[in-house]
């Protein structure tokens, strides 16, 4: 396996440098363990749900219910447990995954059967999931008091220690499903038949049938797979802000999305790297945690994604533009 | 070469026809039909969605009854119908070029905050009055439009798709009007302004007469105009379009131009309306007139649609929020309905006349009358 760097990805670890660079000048106390390792833990369910998103873009689709996925596998499963009355952290993550992933398969269908812009049926069921949570399990807020006490332990606990300016800080646990997230879905594209199709069919569909992949299955395990993703990541998220809001993480999802497009991550399908994906959910984190030690209040996030955000999207699409003029290809459907 | 070209010429013109049949009703063989008869009889969406408006209409009669329609609620509704509508119609012009924009709001906001800020004299202070009112409303029209040609310069020149386009534009706003305001509301607004926003003709009141007529113009822009008939080509074929030498790069400037100037229009009646500016303000909007553009038949493939049908959904739409204020149901609840409603939609317009056909065949009926070609939906 080897393991070379693609240029945009590149460029996107050079903004990086240059960036953490310029803060810790402007900034000195930006240097800090404590620093890193708070970036891991409130990164860590975008960082598995990327994952999820980047396997459905290659197919050319895209979902953005998957953070109403999360919100609504993750707040059925604590209710079920509290009804019940299991206490373990254990059982609410393949509950919570299992719910998930039966929404997922949900928005398969509906994406086979309809045959219009994913992006619109997935906000239609996005309202749906949260509407039906809401309506038939309820709005109640589970505060840390209520929710079992190894919610938080699972949330809070760390790998290691280290001894840090201000104490004892250390690795959060939840580095470890990240981790296998990735290697996962580094397997499944590249190793198998199965990412091998939907990479396919993202590319182009009809000669992917030809070949003889079948885009109903493939579609079912993408948007399975982003479901049961989503469940992890939210179980994941309540256990670390030990509490279950009935409306939380539902209006995140599009910062989802822009890490993965400002990660190299094509929106027609095809196109995407793991790699990439990482770099722009970290990058979006960065400048989310950072602008307080520029001095800028949390109302400029927006603006400085945003331009990252446009200026990536024009340069990778304008690079493309030329390499399609040049070999005198041109694409109307790029609209 | 000659017969090569003339090839593509004929093919072009064959998909030119194709797409125009596409395109609705509007195509030349019902020139000799009445005007009534091209809107409403030949089209069937339109027919399908002017029986929805009168049922719905009969059940809030019967349901709800004198809350429904009283004075008071009826010019409720017309003063929160505009603001909302002009989203709808700028959305409708994305889904006519086969687009997407998630911008319109974002940027209705951020002319209303630029708009705020000089109406309450923070920017260029020491203006009079009159000429402050007018240079806010001159100044958040301009910003608006180039706002939506620099989404049209993303979309064409560049080529980003309009999904991602507009996202990233979305987020560039909304942080433009965050850093601006700080997240706080832009309050004291002159009351020669917000009277306009209260203002009303015989009942009527004047944002909803404007709405009225910016529908007008739109209507006979696209459905009456060589050009119109070009964006409505492009849509739904843009290699049919681009080989009959339509300017398909134009096409898309000039239909995220207008949706850029249709938001500053949405973001002046909003503060006129609710007399502030704030970011965030009608984020649901952008759902909202996604589900709007949908049910009112416009294909997101583009190329198909009325502006009719914009109206009568935006009616119908308000009417859905007056009775579920009514109802006194919970914002989730309204959410299930309208997430619900999208897919019902999406699914019916695929397969909705193959289920009629199914039911009526059972019933040992004649299958519907229509001529096959009429019903694209």
């Amino acid at each position: 396996m080897s393991f070379k760097i693609a240029r945009s990805e590149g460029i996107l670890l050079a903004i990086i440098a240059a960036y953490c660079a310029a803060v810790a000048v402007i900034n000195p106390a930006f240097l800090n363990i404590d620093t890193l390792f708070d970036l891991i833990r409130t990164s860590s369910r975008d960082l598995i749900l990327v994952m999820g998103l980047l396997l459905i873009m290659l197919s050319g689709g895209i979902d953005i219910s998957f953070m109403a996925m999360a919100l609504v596998g993750s707040y059925c499963a604590t209710w079920l447990m509290m009804k019940i009355g299991w206490q373990s952290a254990a059982v609410l993550i393949p509950c919570a995954m299992l719910i998930s992933t039966i929404m997922g398969l949900c928005n398969a269908c509906l994406v086979s059967w309809l045959k219009l812009p994913a992006f619109i049926i997935t906000l239609g069921t996005m309202n749906l999931f949260h509407g039906l949570m809401a309506t038939l399990v309820g709005t109640r807020t589970f505060g840390g008091g209520i929710l079992p006490p190894s919610f938080s332990a699972f949330g809070s606990a760390t790998l290691f220690e280290i001894e840090g300016e201000y104490g004892a800080v250390g690795l959060t646990v939840s580095i470890i499903p990240v981790i296998i997230v990735v290697v996962l879905t580094w397997f499944i594209i590249y190793k198998t038949m199965l990412g091998r199709g939907i990479v396919a069919i993202g590319n182009d569909e009809n000669s992917a049938i030809r070949l003889g992949f079948k885009p109903l299955y493939l579609r079912l395990f993408a948007y399975g797979y982003i479901g049961a993703l989503a469940g992890l990541a939210g179980s994941i998220y309540i256990c670390q802000v030990n509490a279950v809001y009935p409306d939380k993480m539902i209006g995140e999802e599009l910062m989802v999305v822009a890490g993965a497009v400002i990660g190299g991550t094509s929106i027609s399908g095809g196109k995407g790297k793991i790699f990439g994906a990482i770099l722009g959910v970290i990058i979006i984190y960065l400048l989310k945690s950072t602008l307080i030690f520029l001095g800028l209040s949390a109302s400029w996030n927006n603006f400085f994604v945003g331009i990252i955000l446009v200026l990536s999207l024009s340069f990778t699409a304008w690079q493309e533009k030329v390499r399609n003029d040049r070999h005198l290809l041109f694409k109307v459907e790029s609209r | 070469m000659k017969s090569l070209h003339l090839h593509v010429k004929g093919q072009s013109a064959k998909l030119m026809a194709e797409s125009q049949e596409s395109a609705g009703a509007g195509a030349p063989a019902s020139t000799q039909n009445s005007w009534f008869k091209r809107y409403f009889i030949a089209d069937a969406n339109l027919n399908a969605l002017c029986f929805v408006f009168i049922l719905m209409a009969a059940v809030c009669a019967l349901a709800f009854g004198s809350s429904m329609y009283s004075g008071a609620n009826l010019q409720s509704m017309a003063f929160q119908i505009p603001e909302f509508g002009l989203i709808a119609l700028g959305m409708m012009l994305a889904f006519l070029v086969g687009g997407i924009d998630l911008s319109i709001v974002a940027n209705a906001c951020l002319s209303g905050i630029i708009a705020g800020f000089i109406l309450t004299g923070q920017w260029l202070p020491g203006l009079e009055e009159g000429s402050r009112i007018a240079l806010a409303v001159v100044i958040a029209l301009t910003l608006s439009t180039l706002m939506g040609l620099f989404n049209g310069i993303l979309i064409a020149t560049c080529a980003v798709s309009s999904l991602i386009a507009t996202l990233g534009t979305m987020t560039f706003y909304s942080g433009i009007g965050m850093a601006l305001t700080g997240g706080r509301s832009v309050v004291g607004f002159p009351d020669s302004f917000t009277s306009m926003g209260i203002a009303e003709v015989g009942g009527v009141p004047l944002i909803f007469i404007m709405f009225i007529a910016v529908m007008i113009i739109m209507a006979v822009m696209l459905e009456k105009t060589g050009n119109g008939r070009k964006l409505y080509l492009f849509g739904g074929n843009p290699v049919a379009s681009l080989f009959s030498g339509i300017n398909n790069k134009r096409m898309n400037l000039a239909a995220f131009t207008a949706i850029g100037f249709l938001a500053g229009l949405a973001g002046l009646t909003i503060i006129m309306r609710v007399n502030s500016a704030k970011v965030g303000y009608g984020d649901a909007y952008v759902f909202q007139s996604l589900i709007v553009c949908v049910i009112a038949g416009i294909h997101p493939a583009g190329g198909r649609g009325k502006v009719i049908g914009i109206g009568i959904t935006t009616v119908l739409m308000q009417m859905a929020a007056s009775s579920f204020t009514i109802l006194q149901l919970s914002p989730y609840t309204t959410k299930l309905i309208w997430g619900l409603m999208l897919i019902l939609v999406l699914g019916l317009t695929k397969d909705g006349r193959k289920l009629l056909n199914m039911l009526s065949q059972s019933l040992k009926k004649p299958a519907a009358r229509r001529p096959a070609g009429s019903e694209d939906a």
